[in-house]
């Protein structure tokens, strides 16, 4: 049996079953306890203060918090309110977080996640827009989700906390009031698992979070026409499944990356380099990568809309790469 | 409190242990068998091995760049040192870690190298211990060059807001880097900035000695421990050593390093000890050799430890 719920409800009850489940798993983060997009809604008046902690504006001090709690028998999911703030804690994430267990020999391990919410449109300026999820590709020892539906924030989300390693969670705004079909039992999706979201045989489009639903909708206006897009969701990025993205590149011969942010050293680079060196034989046609300009966000929204990937941008891309 | 006799020994041994260890690792880079530079903290024994005195072994510390003092002070053996100075597979970070010290059986969880990249790391071991309730005290300790760092003040401010079990332990060793610490920092005092967060402070004016040292710690600790909060202390002392071994020197006044020889924290406790009678100038001079015998043994077994393979790369990344 299933049931229909949203991103954020999928968020918010998986947290509360896992601090149900185990009394080490809390919560920390700026303003949890009342939630502006939710996603912690309802938690402190069940579990209280002491496991939904609302922290000082200090994000390096959230994530050093976490790891140091992680490194002793706790498991934290601390919040990162925007992406855009991830930076303020880079050191701690891609240095500290990222390096801890390998710097002592895996003396500790370090099960915290880093929940944080992306992306652009709401005319919120450069720093409370920006999708950051590809700067923490690069460093090692990271684990990186990024759901696109209400069941895959849940089953991944799941397994993030579960997971004994340091894990990004990345929530698209958007996302949260969107609604989708999740199975009555209790379920977790295994990392490096990609998702076909939509099966085709002309042109493989590779996309996250709220581009897989911009690429679904370029594949419906495209298949009027006869074309066939295949759109897969890798649904983590570290680790990435290279088999499946590899199978469709075979079975399609074209490749199109598609990310909400700068196409430059993106999540798309990665993908391209990948299967560029890997899959070079089934390609048929250059890979095209889809992403936003080299700009901050601006605020205006005849800018951002600009800055933003949108359908038509997509279709252009699998109309090139069909030559 | 007055040290017991059996303790002061055992103090003054790990004092003694320290210098000879660092002495040993300018040796050894002199000579080339060793290529991991030092930061040495000579002349600062007194602080590393008082403060962690009145630790347990479960206690948490996050320790400072500067030498091994408060690794031997917290309980990590000269053998376990040498094998990750050396990069060897005997090493406890299996080679991985080097400087980055750790020895998790003892509460030495790990040295950052981006300093002060610690201080919330520790607000999060105390919160640990608080909520699991285990009575555990974590220490931080830093110089006066690293309570600049950003982390310095969102840590004491949820240190204090949260009243965790922690100690805020400050060596104003009047170096930061390559500067004198009042080029950089605003203020001759460091542990005043505790009053800004409502936690209790307090300055040991004389750092070098081990007897003050231990004193004003083990108050803070037994404060963290009966679950009253965090304290900082701030330890005045002076680092004899350059910041790095080979760094371009000059920028300390040769009579005032010499007059702070004259301050050595090791040869006014061995005075202490000697005028208390707890023992004689040849028993010491006998301690003397054996920490150089053990010194020389746990070099030797790094030496002939394995080196880890290629392959080993990839290994204790991700759990």
């Amino acid at each position: 049996m299933t049931r229909t719920i949203t991103y954020q409800q999928a968020i918010n009850e998986t947290l509360r079953q896992e601090m149900e489940k185990d009394k080490m798993v809390f919560i920390l983060g700026e303003d949890v306890r009342v939630s502006p997009f939710g996603q912690t809604a309802g938690l402190v008046e069940q579990f209280g203060k002491e496991r939904v902690r609302n922290t000082c504006i200090a994000e390096s001090a959230i994530v050093g918090t976490a790891i140091g709690a992680a490194m002793t028998g706790m498991r934290p999911v601390a919040e990162i309110m925007f992406a855009d703030f991830m930076y303020l804690a880079m050191d701690a994430i891609a240095s500290q977080a990222a390096s801890w267990r390998y710097m002592t020999g895996g003396q500790v391990k370090l099960p915290l996640v880093i929940r944080t919410v992306s992306g652009a449109g709401w005319a919120m300026g450069y720093n409370h827009s920006q999708s950051t999820e590809a700067s923490f590709m690069h460093p090692p020892g990271l684990k990186i989700a990024v759901p696109s539906t209400p069941h895959d924030a849940a089953g991944l989300l799941r397994t993030a906390i579960r997971d004994d390693n340091p894990v990004l969670f990345f929530e698209h705004k958007f996302l949260f009031p969107t609604s989708g079909e999740v199975p009555d039992e209790e379920y977790a999706i295994p990392f490096g698992q990609a998702d076909v979201k939509r099966q085709g045989k002309h042109v493989t489009v590779v996309a996250t979070l709220l581009m897989v639903h911009k690429a679904l909708a370029a594949a419906d206006e495209l298949s009027q026409e006869g074309i066939e897009v295949e759109v897969v969701d890798p649904r983590t990025l570290t680790p990435l499944d290279k088999e499946t993205i590899l199978a469709s590149v075979k079975k399609t011969g074209r490749l199109v990356t598609v990310e909400e942010s700068r196409a430059r050293n993106g999540v798309g680079a990665e993908i391209a380099a990948m299967v560029a060196s890997e899959g070079f034989d089934f390609l048929d046609a250059p890979i095209q990568r889809v992403g936003a300009p080299d700009v901050p966000i601006p605020y205006s929204p005849p800018l951002e809309s600009t800055f933003i990937p949108n359908e038509d941008r997509i279709i252009e891309a699998v109309r090139r790469v069909l030559g | 409190m007055a040290f017991s006799a059996e303790e002061m020994l055992a103090l003054y041994r790990k004092m003694l242990l320290v210098r000879r260890m660092e002495e040993k690792h300018g040796e050894l880079l002199a000579s080339g068998d060793i290529w991991m530079m030092g930061h040495f903290g000579t002349g600062q024994e007194a602080v590393a091995i008082g403060i962690t005195a009145p630790l347990k072994k479960e206690d948490y510390l996050f320790p400072t760049h500067r030498g091994v003092g408060e690794f031997i002070g917290k309980g990590m053996v000269p053998k376990d040192i040498w094998a990750e100075y050396y990069g060897r597979t005997t090493g406890l970070a299996k080679g991985k870690g080097g400087l980055h010290l750790s020895d998790v059986r003892v509460g030495l969880m790990g040295l950052v190298g981006s300093l002060g990249a610690d201080f919330a790391v520790a607000v999060g071991t105390a919160l640990s211990s608080k909520m699991r309730g285990t009575g555990q005290v974590t220490m931080i300790y830093f110089g006066d060059g690293t309570s600049n760092q950003a982390d310095f003040h969102p840590s004491m401010n949820l240190a204090a807001l949260w009243q965790l079990p922690i100690v805020f332990a400050c060596a104003n060793n009047q170096y930061s880097e390559l500067a004198h610490y009042r080029e950089t920092t605003s203020t001759e005092h460091i542990a005043p900035r505790a009053a800004g967060y409502g936690v209790p402070w307090k300055i040991v004016e004389d750092g070098n000695d081990i007897q003050a040292v231990y004193a004003a710690t083990a108050e803070a600790v037994d404060r963290a421990r009966r679950g009253e909060g965090p304290t900082l202390v701030e330890y005045k002392t002076y680092r004899i050593a350059a910041h790095f071994t080979g760094d371009p020197g000059g920028y300390q006044p040769k009579e005032e390093i010499e007059e702070w020889k004259k301050k050595d924290p090791i040869d006014r406790f061995r005075a202490r000890i000697i005028e208390q009678k707890v023992a004689t100038a040849d028993d010491l001079e006998n301690m003397n050799r054996e920490v150089i015998a053990e010194v020389e043994d746990a070099v030797k077994y790094a030496q002939e430890s394995p080196w880890p393979a290629p392959e080993d790369i990839y290994q204790d990344l991700y759990a």
